[in-house]
């Protein structure tokens, strides 16, 4: 793990060298080929140095991160069109990026806190400096302080696991069981806010609305597969209360995914309408996860991936339609089917991606997830079922009104996509499709 | 020059002597040569605030007196305690001495006549003498009691705050909760948490003094030659908030650690939360630097700094982001 390290340490640097943006990019693409090729599928910790290692868990999800930060820089090309502080953009990026993989792949609880903490930082740096209205301030704030302010408890927490264990290992801790309540909730509630569950999700539309392009991607791509990694992790040691408390957040994730659905299908703001379907698609993780059965686990972590693949370009095509109209408003961005043709096959692809549709990586975690959610109880096939439909409805609301119908009679003059975009497009799309071929990968790494 | 050199020694006075009456007599050295240093220039405020301090102090150098004296009538000795009316009553003083919380009224409002300078002076160095002191008490409840209201009030105080003089002050507050917890568990950790602290209010005073920063809405209009300066000169708050990956977590980190093995679950989360709301008016100072984009003045105040500070501001800076890595960085070499 310490090459990656490394690399990306020494990747600040040339960061502050002008019109280095793209070099920048390339490289970031270099090192998740390279970490593409360091796979060699141990269900144990491999590559350990320093305080570091990865398994598959946190394989996927560091490989995950590795490409998403490189597509962060390709969709905000407007960074660095209107130079607007494209350097520290860039060293913004690549420290969030080092942060995250330090988080993903440190082998200590402890040292998962730290850094699962830091990455806060980047991100709200990211909003504040690059987002575009003056709301984000407020956006700023409610991203913070709703992490920290679960998220200390969560580190007496950690003491205290600490105090008793002796050991912070994650592979060491296994071997413990905690029977104490107030622990429970103390480790539990900062991954949910993280997640984000119903009821604790405010802080995620609003970041996301507020936030510049790269930072949505991040959001939905990175940011809350930390609170599912987390949970995850300290799952195996929490499992007796957890059997004793997990229909709290299994109910109230799949209610609130139904009623957050509700939600998306009144959304006049594209941004806002990918934000709460990630939310919902979220509850069907958390519920899944919390059931602790194998197809629970999996189909988390699966549908994990191929959210965050899903959901950020979801948000890069919002943001091309953005780059081109001055809004995102649903009453503005119409029609665009007359507008870019070509982009309207990548809003489709990417649509059925998020409404789970064969090919896809999706499909095979809703599925399993299904599996385990109905296999926990029965009586939630009621809400799950609301929850698909629902989930397809406004997903094809997205789709249909934005591609379909007039064009907007305000627009002047246009440019239809880029080959950039494109990319962008197909990089997002490629191994969501692509990884179901591999989908042990994905599926096996319990 | 001279006062500074007795005011150190007053400190030191106090922290070397072995009895409450050599204690009390270095307290006295080092208030009445640090009454010179705030009155120097002929501002009425820093006038009024040397005269607040003086009847503060001289009140709580009277108390200590008093009850150092009466513990040795007592007694008969004057270093030993075990008598807790008495050690109460000293534990007071001392705490009216540092500025903790429930005899903190006198620091915010003082702070706001005094010069940067002097206003780091007794946020830091005039803090050493009385929590020397403290930790030799070995009362509890009343430094229980202390540490809560600090941390609280601390936070609450400095919510509405447009003077960062008076911001500075409560957070100088809620980190003297922290520093009073840490005496509570173990002598050196509040020695690391007292240093850590230093070097971060340093940082942020001496910004503040060479542009001559006093209000929240100065910040605004204050333009160093770049953007990016000032947005790494102003992560330093977010250090002295105890964010993760900077600096001023540490010391917090090494408190936390230490409560958690003490089981004070209760008194943890209390300070724990207060500081949160802390980091919410730091990064309310913040936000003129963190947001890149932002309507501004078309004259802006702009200020350059002679490169020798420069330099040596930007090392500091880079130790007080950067500061955990290479810390913990040493920490696994061994």
């Amino acid at each position: 793990m310490l090459k990656i390290i490394f690399f990306l340490l020494f990747l600040t640097p040339i960061c502050f060298i002008n019109n280095m943006y793209w070099t920048v990019q390339i490289m970031l693409f270099f090192i998740s080929f390279i970490f593409l090729l360091m796979n060699n599928f141990m269900n144990y910790w491999s590559e350990i140095s320093y305080f570091l290692g990865c398994d598959m868990l946190s394989y996927g999800l560091v490989l995950l991160s590795l490409w998403i930060c490189s597509l962060m820089l390709l969709a905000s090309e407007s960074v660095n069109k209107y130079n607007n502080y494209k350097n520290l953009f860039l060293l913004n990026i690549v420290i969030l990026l080092l942060l995250l993989v330090l988080t993903f792949s440190s082998m200590s609880l402890f040292m998962f806190y730290l850094f699962f903490e830091s990455s806060l930082i980047p991100t709200l740096f990211l909003i504040l400096g690059w987002g575009y209205q003056p709301e984000r301030l407020q956006a700023g704030v409610y991203l913070l302080f709703y992490t920290l302010l679960v998220s200390l408890p969560m580190l007496i927490g950690i003491f205290y696991v600490m105090n008793k264990t002796g050991s912070m290992n994650f592979y060491l801790m296994n071997n413990f069981m905690f029977n104490y309540d107030l622990l429970y909730f103390c480790l539990l509630c900062a991954f949910l806010v993280k997640m984000p569950m119903f009821l604790v999700h405010l802080w995620l539309p609003k970041a996301h609305v507020e936030a510049p392009v790269s930072g949505s991607m991040i959001l939905a791509g990175i940011m809350l597969k930390l609170g599912g990694y987390g949970l995850l992790r300290v799952i195996s040691f929490l499992q007796f209360m957890n059997l004793k408390y997990s229909f709290i957040w299994i109910s109230i994730s799949l209610v609130g995914g139904v009623l957050v659905s509700l939600v998306c299908l009144r959304q006049t703001d594209l941004k806002a309408l990918i934000a709460y379907s990630s939310v919902a698609h979220m509850g069907i993780v958390l519920a899944g996860l919390l059931t602790m059965t194998y197809w629970g686990l999996c189909g988390s972590y699966t549908l994990m991936i191929a959210h965050g693949l899903c959901s950020s370009g979801l948000f890069c095509l919002a943001n091309v339609s953005y780059e081109r109209l001055g809004s995102r408003s649903m009453l503005i961005n119409k029609g665009l089917l007359n507008f870019m043709p070509a982009m309207t096959l990548w809003w489709f692809l990417l649509s059925s991606a998020n409404m789970a549709a064969p090919p896809t990586l999706n499909l095979l975690g809703e599925i399993s997830l299904l599996n385990s959610i109905v296999s926990w109880s029965w009586i939630s096939m009621i809400m799950l079922s609301f929850l698909s439909f629902f989930s397809a409805a406004y997903t094809l609301y997205l789709y249909s009104f934005s591609q379909h119908g007039k064009l907007f009679s305000g627009i002047y003059s246009f440019s239809g996509g880029k080959i950039r975009e494109y990319l962008l497009m197909l990089l997002h799309w490629l191994p969501l499709n692509l990884l179901i071929l591999k989908s042990e990968s994905c599926m096996l790494w319990l | 020059m001279l006062f500074i050199t007795i005011m150190i020694i007053g400190t030191l006075i106090t922290v070397t002597s072995n009895s409450w009456l050599g204690a009390w007599m270095g307290l006295e050295i080092n208030l009445l040569s640090f009454i010179p240093l705030l009155s120097d220039n002929n501002n009425l405020m820093s006038t009024e605030a040397s005269l607040k301090y003086f009847l503060t102090q001289a009140l709580a150098s009277t108390v200590l007196l008093f009850s150092s004296i009466l513990l040795m009538l007592k007694n008969n000795m004057n270093n030993e305690i075990n008598e807790s009316f008495t050690s109460m009553i000293i534990m007071s003083a001392l705490l009216l001495k540092s500025g903790a919380a429930p005899f903190h009224f006198w620091f915010p409002n003082m702070m706001e006549g005094l010069t940067w300078m002097n206003a780091l002076m007794l946020m830091t160095w005039q803090k050493i003498a009385p929590l020397m002191l403290i930790s030799y008490l070995n009362i509890k409840n009343l430094l229980l009691i202390s540490v809560i209201l600090s941390v609280v009030i601390g936070a609450i105080g400095g919510l509405n705050q447009t003077s960062l003089r008076k911001l500075m002050a409560f957070s100088s507050i809620n980190h003297l909760g922290w520093m009073l917890s840490s005496l509570m568990i173990s002598e050196s950790i509040w020695l690391i948490y007292f240093l850590f602290y230093s070097f971060l209010s340093f940082i942020l005073t001496f910004m503040f003094n060479i542009f001559k920063l006093f209000h929240l809405n100065q910040l605004f209009s204050w333009f160093v030659s770049s953007k990016i300066l000032k947005f790494s000169l102003f992560m330093n708050f977010l250090s002295l908030g105890g964010l993760p990956p900077f600096l001023g977590f540490l010391p917090k980190w090494l408190v936390i650690q230490q409560l958690t093995l003490c089981n004070q679950y209760f008194l943890l989360t209390l300070m724990m939360m207060s500081t949160l709301i802390t980091l919410f008016f730091y990064l309310r100072i913040c936000y003129s630097a963190f947001m890149l984009n932002y309507f501004e003045n078309n004259w802006v105040m702009e200020m350059n700094m002679n490169s020798n500070n420069t330099n040596l501001y930007l090392i500091m800076t880079f130790f007080s982001i950067f500061g955990l890595f290479l810390i913990s960085l040493f920490f696994f070499m061994f």
